[in-house]
């Protein structure tokens, strides 16, 4: 995730147009001394990683004693899905998860082109501002906002105490969890988009300046259709982000309101339903591959080549 | 009127960063409050809730194991991701994009689904949670961010350099002793750092594998924050944040690397 922060690199980098396959790849890398310097790495993925996730799947079908599903099969995937509780669940992580990319985009977008302008000493303290949240790890973040988002609490209380708004229920709420995931996808979207504004050569705006384009066509004109593809992967990012969080919906979620990283823990950590968390965390991993192909779709139709 | 506009504008992205930090420096604001309650209006400056920590051992604890567990699977991520990068690197100019999506895949995979299917695959085994498996996760979750980090440094490293001293009689690894790693110092000290506190401060990795003998700090805080949320909390979470913030600021003052650039 923060990677994509790093200098000027995707997040991930782009297929290859043609794809020559895992194998053909491989082989072309692995002639002599490099294939033995890459062992390690992919060995470290493939074992704790690759193999890890196909005993997930295998998992998800087999059969699960506490609910007598007594053949390998379906069973747990039908168990999840038809059932309008963890219906529910399904959708909420999905709903969460765009709405906090909805909200993300624009703000930070327009963060990133202000921050374009900064320049030396501040510009640096502004990049590693951003990233100030994500080293203090998200934990200590959520502490602040199980503080500051109570109905009394420092931000609402006064104005309750004032008779200006009658007591807003934030904790334990989805705008709870809205909120601190957009806080918490921000500085990843403004740092992804700040890359790819940055990139766009300065002349592109002169000339633009000199034919007599305000800034507004300026705007429209070059910088939106040339940041598309940084959109994209900030889109991507942040979306799969926003899926994935289970701090935030943990803490300032209400008990009712799971989303499927929640579901995943207390199948593991209350109900000890082994089968169902694998099936859960499958049908997520399937969601955040459905969800980022359709925003490749959906954004990819306006990036020009 | 441009005035008022960029005005506004720089309005509008202090806000952001008000929003954005905001919630980190209340709770590093709380721990040096002497109030009993979290939060609670300022009483005066007070440090006793960083002297309470002392007396909750199970924190102290902790720290050591999460301290350890970050820097064994930082150094084991930190190395492979640097024979991994030269592989790729040295005589390219692009990395392989198939090599480096697998690479980079463990940051594409919920954090979550990680620390579960670690269980699982570790329970195939006969082995239960415990200090083995938090080591596999934090190392494979580390991989791509030091990859990353090495990466950069490798992108700028002349290679020619290396064949100057093959050249001269050098074997390969007098050659990577004497010129590729102290060249790469850099990067990799900003890989190991980045690898150590992203793995130090994580909780949904290690969330399913920790034991009552082995757990880490943030396991810790979770399991605490479940019953009561009080300033001790804050000020436990005040030293990591102080921490991270030191390291990455000795980072760039005295080594010139930039964790975001």
């Amino acid at each position: 995730m923060i990677d994509a922060t790093v200098a000027d690199r995707p997040l991930v980098p782009p297929l290859p147009r043609r794809h020559g396959g895992l194998r053909a790849a491989l082989r072309w890398r692995t002639g002599g001394l490099n294939g033995l310097l890459l062992l390690p790495s992919l060995l470290l993925v493939f074992l704790f990683l690759g193999l890890p996730l196909v005993v997930v799947v295998i998992s998800s079908f087999q059969p699960n004693v506490l609910l007598s599903f007594e053949a390998p099969g379906f069973d747990n995937y039908k168990y999840l899905l038809t059932r309008a509780y963890y219906f529910d669940v399904l959708i909420r992580t999905i709903r969460l998860a765009l709405l906090g990319t909805i909200v993300t985009l624009p703000l930070g977008y327009a963060a990133a082109m202000l921050l374009l302008r900064l320049s030396g000493r501040l510009a640096n303290l502004a990049m590693m501002g951003l990233t100030f949240p994500i080293l203090a790890g998200p934990l200590v973040v959520i502490m602040g906002w199980m503080a500051l988002l109570p109905a009394r609490g420092p931000i609402f209380g006064p104005l309750v105490a004032l008779g200006l708004i009658s007591p807003p229920r934030i904790l334990g709420s989805e705008t709870g969890v809205l909120i601190s995931l957009v806080q918490f996808m921000l500085p990843f979207a403004i740092l992804t988009l700040y890359t790819s504004l940055k990139q766009i050569p300065r002349e592109l705006y002169e000339a633009a300046d000199s034919l007599g384009a305000g800034p507004v066509q300026s705007f429209l004109d070059i910088t939106l259709p040339l940041s598309l593809p940084g959109v994209l992967s900030s889109a991507i990012i942040v979306f799969s982000l926003g899926a994935s969080s289970y701090i935030s919906p943990h803490y300032l979620g209400g008990a009712a309101d799971l989303t499927l990283t929640t579901l995943i823990a207390q199948f593991i950590l209350a109900t000890y339903n082994s089968q169902l968390a694998a099936t859960a965390a499958v049908l997520l991993l399937i969601i955040m591959v459905l969800c980022m192909a359709g925003l490749v779709a959906l954004v990819g139709r306006f990036i020009r080549p | 009127m441009k005035r008022i506009v960029a005005g506004a504008g720089w309005a509008y992205l202090g806000a952001i960063y008000v929003f954005i930090v905001g919630p980190l420096l209340f709770v590093c604001a709380a721990s040096v409050n002497g109030a009993a309650a979290f939060p609670a209006a300022f009483e005066g400056l007070s440090f006793r809730w960083y002297r309470a920590i002392l007396n909750h051992p199970e924190f102290i604890a902790a720290t050591w194991t999460s301290a350890m567990i970050a820097a064994v699977s930082s150094a084991i991520a930190t190395a492979a991701a640097f024979l991994a990068g030269y592989a790729m690197l040295r005589g390219r100019k692009k990395e392989d994009p198939v090599l480096s999506t697998i690479l980079a895949s463990p940051i594409l995979v919920p954090q979550i689904v990680l620390s579960l299917a670690i269980l699982q695959f570790a329970a195939l085994f006969g082995m239960g949670t415990g200090l083995l498996g938090l080591l596999a996760v934090h190392t494979v979750h580390g991989l791509p961010f030091a990859l990353r980090l090495v990466m950069t440094g490798l992108a700028r490293f002349n290679f020619s350099l290396e064949d100057a001293s093959l050249s001269l009689g050098a074997g390969q690894l007098t050659t990577w002793r004497q010129v590729t790693l102290p060249l790469l110092r850099p990067s990799l000290i900003a890989g190991f750092t980045f690898c150590f506190i992203l793995s130090f401060v994580n909780l949904p990795i290690s969330l399913f594998l920790t034991d009552a003998q082995t757990t880490t700090l943030p396991v810790v805080m979770f399991a605490y924050i479940e019953s009561r949320i009080d300033p001790m909390l804050a000020a436990v979470a005040t030293i990591v944040v102080v921490a991270a913030a030191a390291a990455t600021l000795t980072l760039e003052r005295y080594l010139k690397i930039r964790l975001v650039e």
